[in-house]
């Protein structure tokens, strides 16, 4: 399988909102080329544009200026998208949330059931298929979220700190578990957290954004040996990126203004 | 189960107690039968014209009324409150409109009903409908209005059509507002339908409430006015099941 080099290129991209006041910078110039199957994490404080620039990607929003390509030859739903909060439609159920994507794209019934019960199977909710939203757990319901974004087998997720309202025990299940969805698909994936450690402990590139205006500070390799597991949290380099992680964002200019 | 059994209980037993009171001030109590007709006589009356077929064509064309008032009424106002939070610039225009049909009292309107749209059954539909459109309406604008952004975005990553996107979340999402409206509107649309009928026309419950009432059968009254109490508890329990089916999945719903 021939890899992308510059699956997501994005070029001097940047977003101004118009509010009450004048003009509100969201988002300065960032540019970065993302190769495919690559795993990049965007850590940044509230305000910094994190959340600007996915929807940005997504096509929810449009840029003010800017270039952004995604080589995905033509599809019509090129990305996958998990929200902070779940954002399932509480009155289906389960296998009828993530079959949604597929029934509103003419997949047949049965074709559609095959794939959205694989996903449930990969996501860990087996059994749960015929229950609704409001009877699952909030991690039960991410994880229903995630196999949703990924029913009509998008090559890029985006995702707007999934894991954000979950308890700590849950969020580092379910950080494994992505990993494992990541490794067995081949997705690019795009995660945005508040939560350095976890940024380090997901992704090949971790992307540092500081906030008023929004713009990128810096973009760190990880090189962390992978599968990673419980040892790489272990590991002196990962304690050492967290550090580092953890500078980059309390520098002055974070916190300026 | 136990519960639903001992709540079946009380209500016979409130009934019969009623029934007794009923039986007990025609009879030993003495009461004439103008005034306050047996339960025999009443239940006689019924039978009556239960058997004669006339019961029948009666309260067939006021419930065929109800019905249509209230699909046309749920549609119209489904449809335009829709409309109106799909286009806020149309709102601005309507508001006002709307807010004057809406406070005017529909039952001061349904003489000129009758002016506009004649004795038959178009202008008891109207009546009705206009009762039913403005709860509903209003419902549904609370609805669609209530609508988490996020599913804009959900159905805008999906690229969903206009008529998915409404089928598929907006509708359903705004179903529980919709129905406290529809709930209000169908009390109202017995109120109308029988109201229309007392004004107008030969036939309908309302009809035989005011040709019974003009010929002193106080009885054949009496089953009439049970008749419309039996068909609004029909129209409650009907609108019950519709709940909660369509809205089991708020898991609240419960008569």
């Amino acid at each position: 399988m021939s890899q992308s080099e510059r699956m997501i290129d994005i070029a001097g991209v940047h977003k101004t909102f118009v509010a009450d006041h004048g003009t509100v910078t969201a988002l300065e110039p960032v540019s970065i080329t993302i190769k495919e199957g690559e795993f990049i994490s965007i850590v940044g404080p509230s305000g910094c544009g994190k959340s600007t620039l996915l929807r940005l990607i997504s096509g929810l929003d449009q840029a003010s200026g800017g270039s952004i390509k995604l080589d995905v030859s033509g599809r019509k739903r090129p990305v996958g998208f998990v929200f902070q909060e779940p954002v399932l439609l509480p009155w289906k159920t389960i296998i009828d949330n993530v079959r949604f994507p597929l029934d509103t794209s003419g997949v047949s019934r049965a074709q559609g059931d095959k794939t959205a019960l694989d996903l449930i199977k990969m996501v860990g909710l087996a059994g749960f298929e015929k229950a609704l939203p409001r009877q699952l757990s909030g991690g039960m319901r991410q994880r229903a979220a995630i196999a949703r974004a990924l029913s009509d087998d998008p090559p890029i997720l985006l995702m707007d700190e999934p894991f954000s309202a979950v308890d700590l025990l849950t969020r580092d299940n379910l950080n494994d578990e992505l990993l494992r969805i990541w490794q067995s698909t081949g997705k690019t994936i795009l995660l945005v957290t508040h939560s350095v450690e976890e940024a380090a402990y997901l992704a090949d590139r971790v992307m540092v954004m500081t906030a008023r205006p929004g713009k990128l500070k810096c973009i760190h390799n990880v090189e962390l040996p992978r599968p990673r597991g419980e040892e790489t949290k272990l590991d002196p380099a990962y304690h050492a990126l967290v550090a580092q992680l953890r500078r980059d964002l309390r520098t002055p200019a974070g916190e300026a203004h | 189960m136990s519960g639903r059994f001992s709540a079946a209980v009380d209500y016979t037993l409130a009934l019969a107690v009623l029934l007794f009171a009923w039986w007990f001030a025609t009879g030993p109590m003495g009461l004439p039968t103008y005034l306050l007709p047996s339960p025999l006589r009443t239940w006689n009356a019924l039978v009556t014209i239960a058997l004669t077929g006339e019961l029948w064509r009666h309260l067939g064309f006021t419930l065929q009324n109800i019905v249509l008032g209230l699909i046309l009424g749920c549609i119209a106002g489904i449809a335009i409150a829709y409309v109106m939070t799909r286009f806020p610039k149309l709102a601005v225009w309507l508001d006002g409109p709307l807010v004057i049909l809406q406070t005017a009292p529909k039952i001061a309107l349904a003489p000129l009903f009758i002016v506009w749209f004649g004795f038959g059954v178009l202008s008891k539909i109207v009546l009705i409908f206009s009762l039913v459109f403005f709860p509903v309406f209003v419902g549904a604008v609370a609805g669609f209005r209530a609508l988490d952004p996020k599913m804009k975005d959900l159905s805008k990553l999906l690229g969903l059509s206009s008529i998915q996107r409404f089928r598929q979340i907006e509708l359903p999402a705004a179903m529980p507002e919709i129905f406290v409206g529809l709930k209000i509107g169908a009390v109202q649309a017995l109120v109308g339908a029988v109201l229309a009928e007392w004004m107008s026309g030969k036939v309908g419950l309302g009809y035989l409430m005011t040709f019974a009432s003009a010929t002193y059968k106080t009885p054949l009254l009496f089953a009439a006015v049970l008749l419309t109490v039996v068909l609004g508890l029909l129209l409650h329990v009907a609108l019950t099941i519709l709940e909660r089916r369509l809205l089991s999945w708020k898991g609240a719903a419960r008569g």
